[in-house]
């Protein structure tokens, strides 16, 4: 705790700056039909979508399946094109770029992926995978990258005897581990962690997500940090972001938003965390309906369908995200 | 359970297996696999040491020459395996024979599998329009028709190349078709895994993705059907040869000595001219088939991961 509050007093010192901005940002699919295959619709997986990161922090971003969070942070780390919008990253716009000049701004940010059983290569040697990333952008001396090899897995809890082992010698938390220890070999400024955890066992969970907070501190990464999980989201984030259908509904600080949510499906979510202690059973909200199609996204307000608060002008009108308390952004006609 | 630093890399080494050396541990496993691979071993040195062997097992070495006063001998002590109708000594013939039917299923089998890989993994890889062109031209190289080609095209290039080169450029340029459709259609499932997605991620070109990460786990089905296209095609050789439009007539390759089994006379009362090619032939494409088959259990996705 008063690690954290020195971090805290330390940030309040000087004012960050942005690492991340991203403007509007855009991806759509294309839905192929018809007789000539031409494009007949789009499905918004992100739909104008902007915040920022600033250095050192933790932005989480939560959501249920498939309103879009992945694909944002794909689309961030130019995974996938976008379709509109603005990435800049450390003051460059990225957006635009592809090619070589795509590859080499790739050292600066990295990714840890969801699934520890598909994102390793089975066929490379565990020292191979790690090394990889390094040797995509210099030349190394054999033994000293070895060395530094050996170095990043002891960093993340690995035996340095891994280096010679295949992914599938290891179980999932290991696996995970060694996704994180490729992530830091180049030691990037900004790594995305698309839920790191979710196909992990609770006991494993914890254990990687501390190694993710400690290794934060050591290497002084910031951290996009995507999950479905609130609690894991409320753990690791400074700020986060709530998703729905493409859509960021709110963005508030950690304690501001798990204190007084402001948006209705917000409310729903914090609602639905379970509470530890039976005495203090609260009012639940449950939502109705289902998700809407992103291929057909309903008009105005994206959550007007399943909100309780609906009025006539959510079905027109879509509200923009606004800040209506000092780093507390909104994205309803409520406020 | 884990080694300590102080028993060192080298053991470590040891204790880990590769995905391949467990395929190859399941390879050695497998009696008629290790059979077959023996049997077409010792075919294949057989066939090369043809120079050196042919003058200790036959009193006439040469391939080629027509020596009337040997023709049609039947096999005994001088000729084991008898001689031709141009009395020339069969066993030297098969031993040379075997030389250029094996050389012409290598090569064009490299051949077919170098283009239907390039072509294939590109068109996996990159989707789209680039998929569409590429898979459209597949599609027309496979509605060539096959024996059509292979004796218009030896015509016209008859002469101008050498002839066996000939043969297998035609082999191999008309066959990569169904290779190339494979190997797209694995490159496409494999590249839905996000260490497709991590390589990207780290800064890998696309011919480093595709190289370094998509061809290893694709690998272990194009070497399956490289061992079935390598028997079908010395069949294709064979087939071609008896046709008379495959190997040139003066080159001995088993097809061509097959071929004097088009003769009633040869093919009811003078066995040992079609014979020991025939039975050359079937036995090592049974064994190379084999081969594939332990091939295919040995580097089965689900013992590799």
């Amino acid at each position: 705790m008063t690690t954290k509050e020195l971090t805290e007093q330390n940030s309040k010192k000087k004012e960050r700056e942005n690492l991340l901005e991203v403007k509007n940002l855009k991806t759509y699919y294309p839905i192929h039909g018809g007789f000539f295959k031409h494009v007949v619709g789009n499905v918004k997986a992100v739909d104008d979508v902007s915040f920022t990161i600033k250095k050192g922090e933790t932005m989480g971003l939560v959501g249920e399946s498939g309103c879009g969070k992945s694909t944002t942070g794909r689309t961030l780390l130019r995974l996938i094109k976008p379709t509109g919008g603005q990435i800049i990253f450390d003051g460059e716009d990225i957006t635009n770029i592809s090619g070589s000049r795509l590859r080499k701004a790739r050292q600066d940010f990295q990714m840890v992926f969801q699934d520890p059983y598909a994102s390793l290569n089975p066929m490379q040697m565990v020292g191979d995978i790690i090394a990889e990333p390094i040797l995509n952008f210099e030349r190394r001396n054999k033994k000293e990258l070895e060395q530094y090899v050996k170095s990043l897995l002891t960093r993340v809890g690995l035996p340095e005897s891994a280096y010679y082992k295949y992914a599938h010698e290891f179980s999932g938390g290991q696996r995970q581990r060694i996704g994180i220890a490729r992530a830091l070999a180049l030691n990037p400024k900004l790594i995305i962690a698309d839920e790191p955890v979710s196909a992990l066992d609770v006991s494993v969970q914890s254990q990687v997500l501390n190694l993710l907070k400690d290794l934060q501190e050591e290497f002084d990464l910031t951290y996009l940090f995507i999950a479905h999980d609130l609690s894991v989201v409320k753990h690791m984030s400074d700020t986060i972001g709530v998703m729905y259908l493409g859509n960021l509904v709110e963005v508030a600080s950690n304690k501001d938003l798990y204190s007084e949510p402001l948006h209705p499906y917000t409310q729903a979510l914090i609602s639905a965390i379970p509470e530890p202690d039976p005495k203090l059973r609260k009012e639940r909200i449950v939502l109705q309906g289902d998700v809407p199609s992103p291929a057909n996204p309903p008009t105005g307000c994206p959550f007007h369908t399943r909100c309780p608060m609906a009025q006539e002008i959510c079905s027109q009108e879509k509200p923009p995200l606004k800040e209506v308390r000092p780093g507390h952004h909104v994205a309803c006609v409520l406020y | 359970m884990t080694t300590n630093a102080a028993t060192g890399p080298a053991k470590n080494r040891e204790k880990s297996l590769s995905p391949w050396a467990i395929a190859r541990r399941k390879f050695m496993k497998n009696k008629l696999a290790m059979i077959s691979t023996a049997f077409l071993f010792i075919v294949i040195i057989l066939s090369l040491l043809a120079p050196t062997l042919a003058p200790h097992l036959s009193p006439i070495p040469d391939v080629a020459k027509v020596n009337i006063s040997k023709m049609n001998i039947a096999p005994n002590g001088d000729h084991l395996l008898g001689t031709d109708k141009s009395g020339r000594d069969v066993l030297t013939r098969l031993l040379y024979g075997g030389r250029i039917s094996l050389l012409v299923g290598a090569s064009a089998t490299a051949l077919v599998i170098f283009i239907g890989t390039l072509v294939g993994s590109i068109a996996g890889f990159f989707g789209g329009a680039v998929d569409s062109m590429l898979m459209r031209f597949t599609d027309f190289v496979l509605n060539f028709p096959f024996l059509v080609f292979v004796i218009v095209l030896n015509t016209i290039l008859f002469g101008i190349v050498d002839g066996l080169w000939v043969l297998i450029g035609v082999i191999g340029f008309l066959s990569w078709g169904g290779v190339a459709r494979i190997v797209r259609s694995k490159v496409l499932a494999e590249k839905e895994n996000e260490y497709v997605l991590a390589a990207i991620s780290i800064g890998c070109s696309p011919a480093k993705v595709i190289v370094k990460h998509l061809l290893p786990n694709v690998m272990s089905t194009i070497i399956v059907q490289a061992t079935l296209l390598f028997a079908s095609l010395i069949i294709a050789e064979s087939g071609l040869s008896y046709l008379g439009f495959g190997v040139p007539q003066e080159i001995p390759s088993w097809g061509n000595m097959l071929a004097y089994a088009n003769e009633p006379d040869v093919l009811q009362g003078k066995p040992w001219m079609w014979m020991p090619p025939a039975l050359a032939i079937t036995l090592t494409i049974l064994s190379i088939n084999f081969i594939g088959e332990g091939l295919k259990d040995a580097l089965n996705p689900k013992s590799l991961r």
